[in-house]
């Protein structure tokens, strides 16, 4: 029996299909990437051999670059910290409520986290329409009319307008996973620590939230990724304007490469951004796991 | 419930009172949105520009949806996600199954390698394999065709999928197989008969997962399919929004109906999203 389990043929028939896959349409096309970062060239015609140039031109010369790289930041933090915590809160809350109406309530806080990113967005856009959006019809009937005005074409509110789009898109998946590992948390352990009269709040803070350790550092991995991956709500409600103002890696790639017809260089700014993806994970996930082990 | 405070008549406490309330306005603003789109693709264009918050239709104009469903070519759109998706879906059960088998229940020497590298597959950000791949793509006569979306699916929803069902095999007894082995059957019955029918759970629940992904993936589609008559579901909107800019009802119309799809399928489904998210953050 262990000759099958060890069959070197059975393991290459099983691992080949799912791996060639991989390597044809993730691997293959980073290492051309690598290559075609190193040209000048528009994707037709001549194309010119320059070495490391372009990236040069992105870390020196892109102010885009770097506002992108800053937007991603704004967005995580606003993830970890309100969505995050926001969603935890609940998910704390629904722990302790009847099966029955937590299964209907994550049901409902989980039907955006569903729908497809363009149903999203343009829903958004037209909530936040200046002329007939149902935000500031509300922010009127609620007084604030000193608040209303266009928020995703407001260079000071756009930004936040889009974090919000986003947040509010993720928070289905935020609550989810944190229901899903606090309904793993064993019930001595509570009480465990109530008995020593801690009270609700005490009780999370020092045994419930030590022991949702390895959950949350999941998902603050999976946001990080998600966070930097944040292209789509951008090309749909701004084009990543007014101004620089909404841009975000993914998309700033995309626009050099198809809008203004820069392929090698948007390429650079794709193989930094694997860079960037691969090492900001690794490193989170060193720091959070040395953590874990205190 | 043990506490004392609650033994004898329920009394709702401050406390409570308050939970609730921060529950129902959650509920509202996930919910409300998508009851003003629903309310409103019901209307006239120009009802929209009302004061009121929130006006329901006089006369549902159920012709909307009508003309939506003709004008967006949902039919078409719809047609070319389902093949796309069921490709994709069908060919992620099998190969993250395959693959998970053998880095789960198989001994060798470069296992965890492999299996790292499928991992690192959930880092990598689809976008950077969008400019390459409209080149290499090219080659082989890729773009434009339902192949060239399929592979990338495929490639993509992989590392989550052979966590998934990592999680799932590694609980089911050895005992099973080492018996059929000794009997005598082949690979192939093994995993098809026992292990598969064993991991029934993992198949839905990365089915489901794969799914939802496919189902709303955008940006890939819009880069790589350009011919109307190839793409996706998302594109009604936008083509609708191009041609038809002014006539708002219809608009969200046409978005209620591409949003329905995955409701459905979510209510049938949801017992199993929380099973693979269990399974998936818990476990791996």
């Amino acid at each position: 029996m262990n000759s099958i389990l060890s069959s070197k043929r059975l393991i290459t028939i099983l691992i080949l299909p799912g791996l060639l896959v991989m390597v044809f349409a993730i691997l293959a096309p980073i290492l051309l990437s690598l290559y075609y970062s190193m040209t000048d060239w528009s994707g037709f015609g001549p194309m010119e051999f320059i070495g490391l140039a372009n990236y040069g031109e992105v870390l020196a010369n892109d102010p885009t670059f770097w506002r992108s790289l800053y937007n991603a930041l704004m967005l995580l933090l606003v993830t970890v910290f309100i969505q995050n915590v926001f969603a935890f809160m609940i998910a704390a809350i629904l722990v302790n409520l009847s099966d029955r109406l937590s299964n209907f309530l994550r049901t409902v806080f989980f039907i955006p986290a569903i729908l497809t990113v363009v149903v999203i967005t343009k829903l958004w856009v037209n909530i936040m329409n200046p002329n007939y959006g149902l935000l500031n019809k509300l922010l009127e009937g609620l007084h604030l009319d000193f608040l209303v005005h266009n928020w995703l074409s407001d260079p000071r509110t756009a930004l936040g307008s889009i974090i919000f789009i986003t947040i509010w898109h993720g928070f289905g998946w935020a609550l989810l996973f944190y229901y899903s590992g606090l309904t793993t948390v064993p019930k001595e352990l509570k009480e465990a620590a109530r008995v020593d009269g801690a009270n609700l709040f005490q009780t999370h803070l020092s045994v419930v939230i030590p022991y949702m350790a390895p959950v949350i550092q999941a998902v603050i991995i999976i946001d990080i990724t998600s966070c930097l991956k944040q292209m789509e709500i951008v090309m749909l409600a701004t084009e990543g304007g007014p101004g620089n103002s909404t841009q975000f890696i993914a998309y700033h790639l995309y626009e050099q490469a198809f809008r203004f017809s820069k392929y090698g260089y948007g390429n650079a700014i794709s193989v930094l951004f694997v860079i960037i993806a691969l090492s900001i994970t690794l490193m989170a996930q060193r720091l959070l796991a040395s953590d874990n082990t205190r | 419930m043990r506490s004392p405070a609650y033994i004898g008549r329920p009394r709702i406490t401050i406390r409570q009172l308050f939970l609730f309330i921060l529950l129902a306005l959650l509920a509202l603003s996930q919910l409300f949105p998508l009851v003003w789109l629903f309310n409103y693709s019901l209307q006239k264009s120009g009802d929209l520009f009302g004061k009121e918050i929130f006006k329901l239709p006089d006369v549902p104009q159920w012709q909307n949806y009508i003309r939506a469903w003709r004008d967006g070519r949902i039919m078409q759109y719809l047609t070319n996600s389902v093949i796309v998706v069921a490709f994709s879906i069908l060919l992620i059960m099998i190969f993250s199954f395959m693959l998970a088998y053998a880095c789960t229940r198989m001994k060798w020497k470069l296992r965890n390698i492999v299996y790292g590298f499928v991992l690192m597959g959930m880092v990598i950000p689809i976008h950077t394999t969008l400019l390459p791949n409209f080149i290499w793509f090219k080659n082989f006569s890729l773009i434009d065709t339902r192949a060239g979306v399929i592979i990338p699916y495929i490639a993509f929803n992989m590392a989550f999928s052979v966590l998934l069902f990592r999680g799932f095999l590694a609980s089911i007894p050895y005992a099973m197989e080492e018996s059929a082995y000794l009997d005598g059957a082949s690979a192939r019955i093994i995993l098809m008969r026992i292990i598969a029918p064993m991991a029934k759970t993992g198949f839905v629940t990365v089915g489901i997962t794969a799914f939802l992904n496919c189902w709303n993936e955008f940006i890939m589609a819009n880069t790589f399919l350009s011919s109307e008559v190839k793409r996706t579901l998302p594109f009604s909107i936008i083509r609708f929004q191009g041609q038809y800019a002014s006539d708002y009802a219809v608009q969200f119309a046409c978005m209620v109906i591409v949003a329905i799809i995955p409701i459905i399928i979510y209510f049938l489904f949801s017992k199993w999203i929380i099973a693979g998210v269990t399974a998936g953050s818990v476990k791996g």
